[in-house]
């Protein structure tokens, strides 16, 4: 027998980059990149109608109409726009190698198990990133638009609270961590697209209807809204303050994010090798 | 390293699926710089064994190596060194020729040319640029064996290569792998049920059915065992009347048709004796030949004999 040595195995980072590398790439001309950089501008294009066309009975005359804005198309955002969007990326960039039947030819390459699942987790981390800052940009855009197309609201006088706005993202961010650790998942499991598109509009349906109930803050698909609720409280002279300390919701839905994604690994290896 | 060292060796490969024995018992030995014919009917054991060998099933430790090496414990070393193509390609239809070989390249590690040259070795650096959608199934299956050249691999794992290909794909699919194995040294294991297709082109042969290997050597041993079941056939006027007239020599054969014997080939000698003695009992004789059964023959009697028993 050929006693030949083999050429030494990549270390972990090298087959994480080239994982990255080649799931960057994968994601050209897909629905997932297009929904990331386009879903920000729904929201915003809603809020900014409403403004232009009934602003006067949203902020109070001569005040700062910001923080009104922001709060208003940030709270629907977050609470039923945001968490369908982690539903429908998480199934869109992992539907990418099931379409393609695409998983054996990834097991068969010379890269870990470990490097594709943090690799695909990564990608959906940055492209949910990169939704959440388009919101951002729009949403101060779109406010300066309305500062040019209706001067009476104010918007031109008053500096956007950009500081707060970023604080503020940091919060929402944390909280949809919960779902995209099971969207993750569940994208892993089922490997199709409709099942966990569907549970996950389900959750999303659930969570907010039990709203109100005392222990909510435990539903990764409520957490969005609700941190978002608590860090964001408007000052006295109707300014945006935005919490600097990260609340409960959100510590519940880092913890989710990481006991999911530490449970779901080993025992979605298991179920690979079943199939 | 000897020309004869086994490139792929599972020892005693045994695999179930649920309640269900899926491979017994399997000792496949594929040599290095052979095209090695893994056959079987639909639902033999062939996929789950390739599975086996990538890895992508887990098989008991020491069951299988690979250029030597145990492949539970050097998966990823090994995997760097195989190309492999498991039923349909896997490719992105969003994606163009060129991105899809680069996703894999990249993935891989590999320098940037490798994309450009094996894009030229299947032929399709003209359409490199188009999305895979608009491939015809002959151009995905090209693309799907240039996945697996990319990182220039000492064996490649084709799985029925030639599925879904027209007449002309077919042949020019079969010239690049003897290309591959003639001018570049690839040892190729090459799954198909299609016996016609494995015959062509492999050296060596593996027939599977229903988890069991039922034969393996060289294609050369295969064709001897049908060689000893090789038979003279006789045309004439009448061969039940031969039959009757020449007993010793025809008490044996079998009418094939009225005009037709068939008897145990032996030798050429026979052949010529054969001869001589039918035209001297006054017989005509139209044709005189010796008749091999075919490899699908071959095949189908090695896995008639394993139904029966």
């Amino acid at each position: 027998m050929n006693t030949a040595l083999l050429a030494p195995t990549p270390g972990p980072l090298t087959q994480l980059r080239r994982s990255l590398a080649a799931d960057t790439l994968k994601l050209k001309h897909t629905a997932a990149l297009w929904l990331a950089l386009g879903s920000g501008a729904l929201p915003v294009v809603l809020y900014l109608l409403i403004f232009y066309f009934k602003g006067q009975y949203l902020v109070k005359a001569g005040q700062n109409p910001w923080p009104s804005y922001i709060s208003h198309s940030w709270q629907t955002t977050a609470g039923l726009l945001l968490p369908l969007f982690v539903v429908l990326l998480c199934s869109l960039v992992l539907h990418v190698e099931t379409k393609a039947s695409a998983w054996k030819h990834l097991d068969a390459q010379p890269v870990g198990h470990l490097a594709t699942y943090v690799s695909k987790l990564l990608v959906l981390l940055g492209l949910n990133l990169l939704a959440q800052v388009v919101f951002v940009v729009l949403l101060l855009a779109s406010g300066a638009l309305l500062g040019l197309l209706r001067p009476g609201l104010l918007f031109s006088d008053y500096a956007p609270p950009v500081a707060a706005m970023l604080t503020l993202l940091g919060h929402t961010y944390l909280a949809t961590l919960g779902i995209l650790a099971l969207q993750f998942v569940a994208a892993l499991w089922w490997r199709n697209f409709v099942t966990p598109v569907a549970i996950g509009m389900g959750c999303t349906v659930v969570g907010l209807a039990l709203l109100r109930w005392e222990y909510i803050d435990w539903v990764p698909y409520a957490e969005p809204l609700l941190a978002t609720s608590k860090a964001m409280v408007k000052g006295k002279a109707n300014t945006l303050t935005v919490a600097q300390v990260f609340n409960q919701t959100e510590q519940l839905a880092v913890g989710w994010w990481v006991v999911v994604l530490t449970v779901a690994y080993p025992l979605l290896r298991w179920r690979q090798q079943r199939q | 390293m000897k020309p004869d060292e086994l490139l792929i060796e599972t020892q005693h490969l045994t695999f179930r699926f649920g309640g269900r024995q899926v491979l017994h018992d399997v000792d496949l030995r594929v040599p290095r710089g052979s095209i090695y014919g893994f056959l079987g009917p639909n639902g033999a054991g062939k996929s789950t064994t390739m599975r086996l060998l990538l890895g992508l099933l887990p098989a008991p430790a020491g069951a299988v190596q690979l250029f030597g090496h145990d492949l539970a414990r050097h998966r990823l070393g090994i995997l760097a060194r195989v190309g492999a193509l498991i039923e349909t390609p896997s490719l992105y239809d969003h994606l163009s020729g060129h991105d899809n070989l680069e996703v894999t390249r990249r993935l891989r590690g590999l320098p940037t040319g490798r994309t450009a040259e094996v894009l030229a070795t299947v032929g399709l650096a003209a359409d490199a640029h188009r999305p895979v959608r608009q491939y015809s199934l002959g151009m995905r299956q090209r693309l799907g064996l240039a996945l697996t050249l990319l990182p220039d691999p000492e064996l490649l794992i084709l799985d029925e290569p030639t599925n879904g290909l027209d007449p002309q794909g077919i042949i020019e699919m079969r010239e690049l792998l003897r290309k591959l194995q003639q001018e570049h040294g690839k040892t190729i294991l090459l799954c198909s049920h299609l016996i016609s297709e494995v015959e062509r082109v492999a050296t060596h042969v593996g027939v599977i059915q229903q988890g069991r290997l039922l034969f393996q050597g060289s294609l050369s041993a295969l064709q001897r065992r049908r060689h000893s079941a090789a038979q003279v056939v006789i045309e004439t006027d009448d061969a039940l009347r031969c039959r009757n007239l020449l007993p010793a020599e025809f008490g044996a054969a079998t009418v094939l048709s009225p005009g037709t014997l068939g008897l145990p080939y032996h030798s050429q000698e026979q052949m010529a004796y054969l001869a001589q003695q039918l035209i001297a009992a006054g017989q005509p004789l139209y044709g005189l030949r010796c008749e091999q059964p075919s490899l699908e023959q071959s095949f189908l009697h090695l896995t008639e004999t394993a139904l029966a028993g």
